[in-house]
């Protein structure tokens, strides 16, 4: 069973397809990254599953039941856009109105809990219209926590948010996944980021799930490339193809892609008077694969 | 630590729901301004209107030379002779169909709306809660309304004779309506929930009666007019009996069973936001 499972799922808006027959599975416990460019089909997958849009085609299941299942839903939080907070009334009152919603009892004790988790509870009575935005987006995570939810949808929570600000996130983020067996399905843009919680990703394009894969099997698949930077840069990339199978032209570099050996590759331009004066040994991240993966498919 | 093949999901029953719901809409009314300022808004109309009419050397003369005319007309009259036939109780659903849009819009307006349908609550919740919730709220004004007229007829010295019967069951039926109005203004609030001012204007236009008011200027003062909200709120008058309670109560129930199955259609149907 899967946290989150979507087939052919289609949603259009004015006739034209924002989601073209997604498919995503999301397992349970996991964090999922979910990648793509603006317009991808990113949030109105989000807001499909949340409920705030209606769908033209395809299944959701959460959990194995379908996803308009109350006692499921009941365990759903998400921060999609905004907090949906009011202004005018304190983080306090705002959370008693969602205890008040879901029927939790001993209200207080779950707001603190809460509260705690996202390092908010000094600030309860602070109104809502007085946070920062890092606070708000903290307040609006705290209110998708309330009744211990299995599920937590997050849209770019870490946009906008200064470094410490994404720092904090981060940590709260990991926190919920790892003590709260909460799964946590996350878009950004921010890949970095990304990159260091995300335990899988999706990489959505044009409205389709263009790859799914576990952090395991990105690190698995994440190519081992040396980097050079040289004064004259095509004589480089000219010398090494001599040699080496994979050498492209990437960020003003020089780079040798599959290939340990980074001694044997400085001798081999020095012998033939070319003088690295940058040597780096590196992986693909996320952000690089992803790049690459677009360029592919626009290759097709 | 709920372990991850070892998840619960209670069952979410429509009275958890909906306990739910109205508990969150029931706090939202009393921890706001909005409820208690119109509540003094419905105060203040009759204030103003009997004690600036009523008052020795006014200038335009007393409105009313009974205070329960302040509440309802004498006889069921859907077209109006006189501003005064206008000026009763049913002003306060007019009002409370701004308190309405307002309540509703600020839902939608700061996304609380997403919090609620992201868990448990389904549409139909909604529109039940918002339903009821503001009924209540229109007829506290209403009682609100009713506290000072008497106050203000006291203050000015009017008259107070009236057949206490007829009074009572013209409150019941005025108390009544206040259901059928709010289902009307929570389904015109749902239809324009993306354009907050088209859905105080909307609630405004109908509130008035107006459409009502031109078919029965049209087709005379006929007892057919009685099955929409407008024509059962004037029947409920210094002249009604059991029978005009009766009426207020079906009509009012009848239409807010409509409008909660229509409003919950389109919700269903449609995209939040």
């Amino acid at each position: 069973m899967n946290a989150i499972e979507i087939k052919g799922l289609k949603k259009s808006f004015r006739g034209m397809y924002a989601l073209n027959g997604l498919d995503m599975t999301v397992p349970i416990g996991s964090i999922y990254g979910f990648i793509g460019e603006n317009g991808s089909g990113k949030s109105t997958t989000e807001k499909l599953i949340c409920g705030h849009l209606v769908k033209d085609a395809g299944s959701i299941k959460l959990f194995g039941k379908d996803y308009t299942d109350a006692g499921v839903r009941a365990r759903v939080g998400a921060l999609i856009e905004n907090a949906g907070c009011f202004a005018g009334s304190s983080i306090y009152t705002n959370l008693k109105m969602q205890t008040l919603n879901l029927g939790i009892k001993n209200a207080d004790e779950e707001i603190m809990r809460v509260l705690k988790i996202v390092r908010m509870e000094e600030h309860k009575e602070l109104k809502f219209k007085k946070c920062s935005l890092g606070m708000k987006q903290r307040v609006g995570i705290a209110m998708a926590l309330l009744g211990n939810p299995a599920l937590l949808i997050l849209d770019e929570p870490i946009n906008g948010l200064d470094t410490d600000g994404m720092r904090i996130m981060r940590e709260i983020l990991v926190d919920i996944s790892q003590k709260y067996n909460c799964t946590v399905l996350i878009s950004s843009h921010i890949l970095g980021e990304l990159e260091k919680i995300a335990t899988h990703y999706g990489i959505i394009r044009q409205g389709k799930m263009v790859q799914e894969l576990s952090a395991k099997e990105m690190e698995e698949r994440a190519r081992v490339f040396v980097s050079f930077k040289v004064n004259n840069l095509q004589d480089a990339i000219s010398l090494l193809k001599k040699k080496y199978a994979n050498v492209k032209e990437e960020f003003g570099y020089a780079r040798v892609y599959d290939e340990e050996n980074v001694d044997e590759i400085v001798k081999y331009l020095i012998e033939n008077n070319i003088v690295p004066a940058e040597i780096k040994k590196n992986k693909v991240g996320l952000e690089e694969y992803y790049i690459q993966l677009m360029s592919q498919k626009e290759g097709e | 630590m709920e372990k991850a093949n070892n998840l619960k999901f209670d069952a979410s029953t429509f009275v958890k729901r909906i306990k739910g719901m109205l508990s969150v809409d029931f706090y939202r009314l009393f921890h706001t301004p909005l409820f208690y300022i119109f509540i003094a808004i419905a105060a203040i109309i009759p204030a103003m209107i009997i004690g600036t009419t009523g008052m020795q050397g006014s200038e335009t003369g007393a409105l009313f030379t009974n205070v329960w005319q302040a509440i309802a007309v004498e006889k069921p009259l859907y077209v109006i002779e006189n501003i005064g036939q206008y000026a009763n109780m049913n002003m306060v659903f007019i009002f409370g169909g701004i308190m309405v849009s307002i309540f509703i819009g600020h839902d939608y307006k700061s996304g609380y709306v997403k919090q609620l349908f992201t868990t448990h609550s389904k549409k139909q919740d909604y529109i039940i809660s918002k339903t009821l919730v503001c009924a209540f709220a229109m007829a506290c004004m209403c009682l609100a309304y009713l506290l000072a007229t008497i106050l203000a007829g006291l203050f000015v010295g009017l008259s107070f004779s009236v057949n206490a019967g007829s009074l009572i069951c013209a409150l019941l039926g005025k108390l009544f309506m206040s259901l059928g109005w709010a289902s009307l203004y929570v389904f015109l609030n749902i239809i324009f929930r993306k354009r907050f001012w088209i859905s105080i204007a909307s609630s405004f236009f109908f509130g008035t009666g107006i459409l009502i008011i031109g078919a029965a200027a049209i087709l005379g003062n006929s007892a057919i007019l009685n099955i929409f909200l407008y024509g059962s709120s004037v029947y409920a008058c210094l002249s009604s009996n059991f029978v005009s309670v009766l009426v207020c109560l079906v009509v009012s129930v009848a239409w807010s069973v409509i409008y909660g199955f229509l409003g919950t259609y389109i919700l269903n149907k449609s995209d939040v936001y």
